[in-house]
């Protein structure tokens, strides 16, 4: 690695992110008497990195467009209690979860058709359009469509996939830990989103029209059409992303995901994702989320009350839009 | 074929019934510049737009080598070789000289997928084309202003441009970047490349074009070659009225000094031993290049440097300028560059544009502002410096260049002030604005306010001011007073 490089590296927020979770875990590995590095631990931290993180790389891309969607909790529990509340009363799914990921999939992207046509047609500020998206959605849920709980009549198709892991681990104490195959979902996500990212002219013009959508525009891309095909795509991966959590859960409840938005955003910003749009990446948004989760995890471990979670996510956002601020600040200025 | 690479005639477009451009007639020629110059709002963007296919013409003929053209896109207008570099440069300031140099032609080839490989070359290629260097890795966003320019310009050569039109592309340069750009330019139109510069500045008209062409209010009131045209005749046309630049002559100059500065220097050495004073009722010019500790001495008097020694006299008292709030309190106003253009809340009334720094004046004492106090207010001082405008309840938008700069003035001369300090007050204003401003200096300083005009535009130093200190380095090399100020003599000095 040559000198610029190298310079250019240390200039970016990933690094520093990545630099901070090696020495997080390293610090409450100490502080914990040596409970985080532990084979059972590491497997569920990463289960419950599954959901968030997949969760964040549809965050991730809407906010490289300089956009917000805070709406995407409320698509999955939508197309998730939609379609499992679908298969129960057909009785679908009861070996093969297909149908559900299907209808999942389909009706997350119909309601993200509906953010991206009202976004890409009305030139309207994306937060405020996915805030009152997020409401209508809900409404739908819980007001026009009533769906209830789901819990022991979860087909046993989407209970199987759940259930199914990749391999198992014990800690000292004997007790058997998973690692979930949803993983695999994660992984092929977040290789798929940098793909797309770096090496496509779609992802090429995200981060174009976070820079500069007039510029976007005058320089060839059809702005309205990407935006729609976004919100659209991160409307079906959403839908998708429920159907996981609902098959690891067991159960589908309407309300789970509610406030997810709160956690997931700010991952993304302390990741490296600017506000204003046209910065993050992948790798950032990972090391994020595993920092977020790490702590959320060990809290516990080192003796620290859940309340204390609501502080330390309080404390991400501040850091996260103060980088995102100061580097925004070096870019223009 | 014709001599022209571009012609236009009769070019007529309006908007919801207003004529933006009315029957206008102009002609480009390759291997020439062509400037198109004309006051704000007088159809040049139009203009601009309807050549590159953002608009299209409600009548007229449009020739493009030799071919007639109807309708065009802006991608079609491309492929024919016109290149629109816009005043904002359209880059992205996230992404990499590389990005931005391939990213428009990787678009316009329909490409899919990104090939570093191929968009390096593209990216080498196009710095080639005006051998350029620069870091192909480097963020946009971290560049110079000139090498931003410098960037979209190559981008633009990408697509073999027979036309580049460039929107004011020296506004945000020094003098140094401005010489270079011209070298550029010029080496473009020894290639046989057709120009088309729009800019306001007077002397960069003169020196770059061939040929120009003024618009005004829609219509072009001269086209032809640069070198029939005087700089007279060109403010005549730009404006419509016979500006004659009245040098200010002052009249009302106190006995007493009202600041002096006694050897000053400043902590960070941008000024060293520094000695001036000022009179009430004179203009007072500080010069010099960029850097020269010009703004830094402003800034001084303003309580925004840390002085490491020397003293500051107000009417005859020693005085320790520690923040703006302090300077303000005795009555020191500072006007920062570029203020004067953007220090507007267009979408305001024009009377709360004025009285928006003086609300504490107008509150009562429970802290309570009556409107009838507010529009009462801004009348006074519409009157006195005879505002256009029926009522200033109106928006701050509905006014011409050159009143929405005296609503500025107005707003920091609503409190009471004995020095005023103007950083390059007519920055990026255009010549009729231009002379309706530095007349309201000549008034202020009439009725005995002590001025401060800091500028690197040398005429404007010459006609305003009644005395002028040049800086370089950070010191004082030279001062000079009545008819001894010229152009000549200053830059003498400054060199």
């Amino acid at each position: 690695m040559n000198k610029a490089a190298l310079k250019r590296m240390t200039k970016r927020t990933e690094f520093y992110i990545f630099l901070v979770l090696i020495a997080m875990c390293i610090a409450i590995e100490i502080i914990s008497g040596g409970q985080l590095f532990a084979a059972d631990k590491i497997v569920t931290i990463l289960r419950s990195m599954v959901v968030d993180g997949m969760f964040a790389m549809c965050c991730l891309v809407v906010m490289i467009s300089g956009g917000f969607d805070l709406s995407f909790p409320a698509i999955a529990s939508l197309a998730s209690c939609l379609s499992a509340t679908i298969c129960v009363n057909f009785g679908f799914c009861e070996t093969n979860p297909i149908i559900g990921i299907l209808l999942a999939i389909v009706i997350g992207a119909v309601l993200g058709m509906f953010n991206g046509w009202i976004i890409s047609n009305f030139k309207l500020n994306t937060m405020i359009v996915t805030l009152a998206t997020q409401t209508f959605f809900t409404g739908i849920t819980m007001g026009l469509l009533q769906l209830k709980e789901i819990t022991s009549k979860l087909p046993k198709g989407f209970r199987n996939m759940g259930e199914s892991y990749l391999f198992e681990v014990y800690n000292a104490a004997g007790l058997r830990s998973t690692m979930t195959s949803m993983f695999i979902f994660l992984v092929l996500l977040c290789l798929a989103t940098s793909f797309v990212l770096k090496h496509t002219m779609f992802g090429r013009g995200l981060y174009a029209i976070g820079g500069n959508e007039v510029s976007a525009e005058r320089a060839g891309y059809n702005v309205k059409r990407i935006k729609f095909l976004l919100y659209t795509v991160v409307g079906a991966m959403s839908g998708f992303i429920g159907i996981i959590r609902v098959s690891m859960a067991r159960q589908a409840i309407p309300k789970a995901l509610d406030g997810k938005e709160m956690t997931i955003i700010p991952a993304v910003i302390l990741g490296g994702a600017s506000i204003f749009g046209g910065e993050g990446s992948v790798f950032g948004t990972v090391c994020a989320v595993a920092i977020i989760t790490v702590v959320s995890n060990s809290m516990l471990l080192l003796g620290i009350g859940t309340y204390w979670q609501d502080f330390f996510n309080g404390l991400v956002i501040l850091v996260g839009i103060t980088i995102s601020a100061v580097q925004a600040k070096r870019r223009n200025g | 074929m014709s001599e022209y690479l571009l012609e236009m005639s009769g070019i007529c477009k309006s908007f919801s019934g207003v004529h933006a451009l009315d029957h206008v007639n102009f002609a480009v020629r390759p291997g020439k510049v062509m400037c198109l110059a004309g006051e704000n709002g007088c159809g040049k963007s139009t203009l601009v737009k309807i050549i590159s296919g953002v608009y299209t013409k409600d009548e007229g003929e449009v020739t493009f080598e030799g071919q007639k053209i109807t309708k065009i896109t802006p991608a079609e207008a491309t492929q024919l070789g016109i290149q629109v570099i816009y005043q904002d440069l359209s880059i992205f300031p996230n992404l990499t000289v590389m990005e931005n140099l391939a990213i428009n032609s990787e678009i316009t080839a329909g490409k899919k997928l990104v090939n570093r490989k191929r968009w390096e070359a593209t990216a080498k290629e196009a710095l080639s084309k005006i051998g350029y260097q620069i870091d192909l890795y480097a963020k946009m966003g971290e560049l110079s202003v000139a090498d931003k320019q410098l960037v979209a310009i190559c981008r633009a050569l990408l697509f073999n441009a027979k036309l580049i039109i460039m929107d004011e592309p020296t506004t945000a340069l020094t003098k140094k970047e401005v010489d270079a750009l011209f070298k550029t330019v010029r080496q473009l139109r020894d290639s046989g490349i057709a120009i088309m510069f729009i800019s306001h500045k007077t002397e960069e008209i003169f020196e770059i074009s061939d040929d120009v062409c003024i618009m005004r209010n829609g219509k072009n009131v001269y086209s032809g070659p640069t070198a029939e045209l005087t700089r007279e005749k060109y403010t005549y046309y730009l404006t419509g009225r016979e500006l004659v630049e009245d040098r200010f002559i002052p009249k009302n100059i106190s006995k007493e000094p009202v600041l002096r500065v006694n050897h000053l220097t400043l902590k960070d050495q941008k000024c060293k031993d520094i000695s001036f004073s000022l009179r009430k009722g004179e203009i007072l010019g500080v010069t010099g290049l960029l850097g020269s500790g010009r703004t830094e001495l402003a800034l001084s008097l303003f309580g925004l440097e840390k002085i490491e020694s020397g003293t500051i006299e107000l009417n005859g008292k020693d005085v320790k300028i520690s923040s703006p709030i302090a300077a303000q309190k005795m009555k020191i106003g500072y006007v920062p560059e570029d203020r004067l253009t953007e220090g507007l809340c267009l979408q305001q009334p024009i009377a709360d544009n004025i009285t928006l720094s003086s609300l504490k004046r107008l509150a009562n004492s429970f802290g309570i502002i009556k409107k009838q106090d507010i529009i009462a207010d801004a009348n006074i001082w519409k009157e006195k410096f005879s505002i256009a405008t029926d009522d200033v309840r109106k928006f701050a938008s509905t006014l011409s260049g050159g009143n929405q700069q005296k609503i500025v003035l107005s707003k920091w001369l609503s409190n009471d002030l004995d020095v005023l300090i103007l950083n390059g007050p007519t920055v990026g204003v255009d010549v009729g604005a231009k002379q309706d401003i530095h007349h309201l200096v000549h008034e202020l300083a009439n009725e005995g306010l002590a001025v401060i005009i800091i500028s690197d535009d040398l005429s404007e130093v010459v006609v305003n001011c009644s005395r002028v200190i040049v800086m370089k380095d950070g010191g004082i090399v030279g001062e000079m007073t009545g008819d001894n100020i010229t152009e000549e003599n200053i830059l003498e000095i400054i060199r």
